[in-house]
């Protein structure tokens, strides 16, 4: 197992600019997981690392070895693809023990290495069948021993569990990650998921327009997001954001003073906020004219079995708020939205995160 | 109420054309495959079966067409070259066919200019291909002989040497049809799956062990369909011999197409010429489906 580096990574594919300049290290035996919408630059950024695409400037290092320019073959990798990419007219066993035999790997040696991680993946009895015998969740267990089979630098996943049905991506997830961590493999997992970013990995590296956002472990990109970006992108329903102005003891928003803390407010001063995000556990429903509350009326409401969202129409755009299952509220009805300003996120006009919001889910930060 | 008026109006002439209707409207079509496919077929058949006299059938004479054909060892041999011919010129095509659409499958500067190009001398018709070609081996004014002198030889004997004007009509043909193999080969590379490759890249397999463990396995239905397809056409090659040596010298180039079309042109045994077409007919067929089926159990195994 090693780190992984890329230094000042560039790739332009002709006139598009697909990585502006990436600078990532994952440190060795770690789990990051690039998390971006489509064309964000993450999939070309671990095409990169495999060598399947060149860098158009810049350095990418396995370990201490600098492997921009080595074939794939040497970089001492394995990658699982969205597709599985097994090959089709190999048996299962075969597929599975490809990388050992390619590299001359003895036979009694491959049988066993074979048995063993089949044994791993719970896929024993399937070794003499063909690819195309085998169910989705079957053929990802076969890429994954594939994978594992050697002892590989690191590990590269772009979108293992994509093509896979909700239910089974939510049993593979964790037996990816249960799998993962028993080996102590330095991991680099592409994905467009949150919930499989944010569940599986020791950092998230949030991309969008070929540049890394913010990358930090998964409870601080939740709670104290680099910017607009990351805040609206992390958080389903996403960080709900509304414009706000400056005033004597806090910030206008949705038609109400917001009292700010002396701190916070000087920051907000020195920094030209144009706008607050409130996560929406962060809301809460009250009585309509409530003291600090914003007034507002009820837009839709959601229930979900085990909380309600309720979207509400205030002054200056919705906002998405989690009640309890009990809720009970009708479209057109008017109430208030109350929160906690410390829970507040506020954001300046080039959509950084001037000022954090003080409480970390109840830790003190 | 709209549709109530309506609908009469596509049932006027009543219930009997609406039965009627399907077979009018298939008739054209019946009467276009039933007069140019199945009855010259059938045609075909009985005249097999007949003898001839000046373009007449004069009596009904059963299989002895078809026994004689076995004794006949002109045709025999016609069999036996059109079978070397074939198969030289198949499998030749089929290896030259296939480098090219491996080779055209990367990307780079001219590549769509040069696939072009590539598929030009399928699309000449045969007879000026041959005619070309004849320009080209003639032994007096040829463009071999030509070059030969230009560099101090002497004249070169194409067409009136037998082994020359074998290999002479093969090198045509691999001309000629190459092409074809490179278009369904290059169709079907292109259609395979990108991932697998990239897998077994990373995987450790170098650019030999790709193509022997991925790329060969996984064309090998594409390349028996195009050599299929090309082993029929192929036995049935006529216009390019028939206008670069009428199956000369001697009988060094007389395909079964060229001694069929002898024998009911220029002998005027038109029920034996019969006979034999059905029965390269019948091999051709039977080569096929075997070869299909040969496909099907590699493909399930």
């Amino acid at each position: 197992m090693s780190s992984v580096l890329y230094r000042k990574v560039v790739k332009n594919f002709g006139a598009l600019n697909v990585l502006r300049s990436l600078d990532l290290a994952v440190p060795d035996h770690k789990f990051l997981a690039l998390l971006g919408p489509s064309g964000c630059g993450k999939t070309t950024a671990l095409r990169i690392l495999a060598g399947l695409d060149m860098p158009t400037s810049g350095k990418v290092f396995i370990g201490e070895r600098d492997v921009t320019r080595l074939q794939p073959r040497d970089r001492d990798i394995a990658m699982v693809f969205q597709s599985y990419a097994l090959y089709p007219q190999m048996t299962v066993a075969e597929n599975i023990g490809y990388p050992l035999w390619i590299r001359g790997t003895p036979d009694t040696a491959r049988k066993a290495k074979i048995g063993e991680v089949a044994a791993i993946l719970e896929i024993g009895h399937l070794l003499d069948r063909r690819p195309r015998q085998l169910s989705g969740g079957q053929r990802q267990r076969v890429a994954l021993a594939r994978a594992i089979v050697r002892d590989p630098a690191a590990f590269l996943m772009d979108e293992p569990l994509s093509n896979l049905d909700a239910r089974l991506r939510l049993t593979m997830r964790g037996e990816i990650k249960r799998l993962c961590q028993r080996l102590s493999a330095t991991t680099i997992y592409v994905t467009h998921d949150q919930v499989e970013a944010l569940t599986m990995a020791d950092l998230v590296g949030v991309m969008h327009g070929g540049d890394l956002q913010q990358m930090a472990p998964p409870i601080d990109i939740y709670d104290r997001p680099a910017n607009r970006f990351v805040a609206t992108f992390v958080g389903n329903p996403p960080m709900n954001i509304l414009p706000v102005t400056l005033a004597e003891q806090g910030v206008m928003a949705g038609g109400r003073i917001v009292p700010l803390a002396r701190a916070r407010l000087t920051a907000c001063r020195l920094a030209e906020i144009v706008e607050i995000g409130l996560r929406p556990e962060d809301c809460s429903i009250a009585q309509p004219g409530a003291p600090g509350a914003l007034p507002g009326e009820i837009y839709v409401v959601e229930p979900m079995g085990n909380e309600t969202l309720v979207n509400v129409r205030l002054d200056g755009g919705n906002v998405s708020v989690r009640a309890g299952r009990d809720f009970r509220g009708s479209v057109g009805e008017n109430i208030s939205v109350a929160f906690d300003a410390a829970n507040a996120c506020l954001f300046n006009s080039a959509g950084l995160t001037a000022v954090q919001r003080v409480n970390s889910n109840g830790r003190e930060k | 109420m709209k549709s109530a008026t309506q609908a009469p109006q596509y049932r006027l002439q009543g219930a009997g054309l609406d039965l009627a209707l399907p077979y009018l409207m298939l008739a054209p079509g019946l009467t276009i495959v039933l007069g140019v496919l199945v009855y010259p077929l059938w045609d075909g058949l009985r005249a097999s079966t007949r003898a001839y006299r000046y373009g007449s059938p004069v009596a009904d004479v059963g299989i002895q067409n078809y026994v004689r054909l076995w004794s006949d060892a002109q045709f025999l041999n016609a069999l036996w070259v059109t079978v070397k011919f074939v198969a030289l010129s198949v499998s030749v095509e089929a290896v030259l066919g296939f480098a090219l659409a491996l080779f055209c499958l990367r990307e780079f500067r001219g590549i769509r200019l040069l696939r072009t190009v590539l598929i030009i001398p399928m699309v000449i018709t045969p007879v000026v291909v041959a005619i070309v070609f004849r320009l080209i081996y003639a032994s007096d004014a040829g463009m071999l002989t030509a070059l030969s002198e230009a560099m101090g030889g002497g004249a070169v004997q194409i067409l009136g040497n037998s082994l020359n004007a074998f290999i002479g009509l093969v090198v045509l043909d691999v001309w000629e049809w190459t092409p074809l193999m490179f278009l369904i080969l290059l169709a079907g590379l292109q259609s395979l799956p990108h991932e697998p490759f990239e897998a077994a890249r990373v995987d450790g397999a170098g650019a030999w062990r790709v193509f022997a463990d991925l790329t060969f396995p996984m064309m090998r239905p594409v390349l028996a369909v195009a050599i299929v397809l090309r082993t029929i056409d192929a036995f049935g090659t006529f216009d390019q011999v028939f206008v670069l040596t009428r199956g000369g010298p001697g009988e060094a180039t007389r395909l079964i197409s060229i001694y069929g079309y002898d024998t009911a042109f220029k002998f005027q045994q038109t029920g034996y010429a019969a006979a034999l077409f059905v029965t390269v007919g019948l091999v051709v067929l039977g080569l096929a489906f075997s070869a299909i089926r040969l496909l099907r159990r590699i493909d399930a195994s």
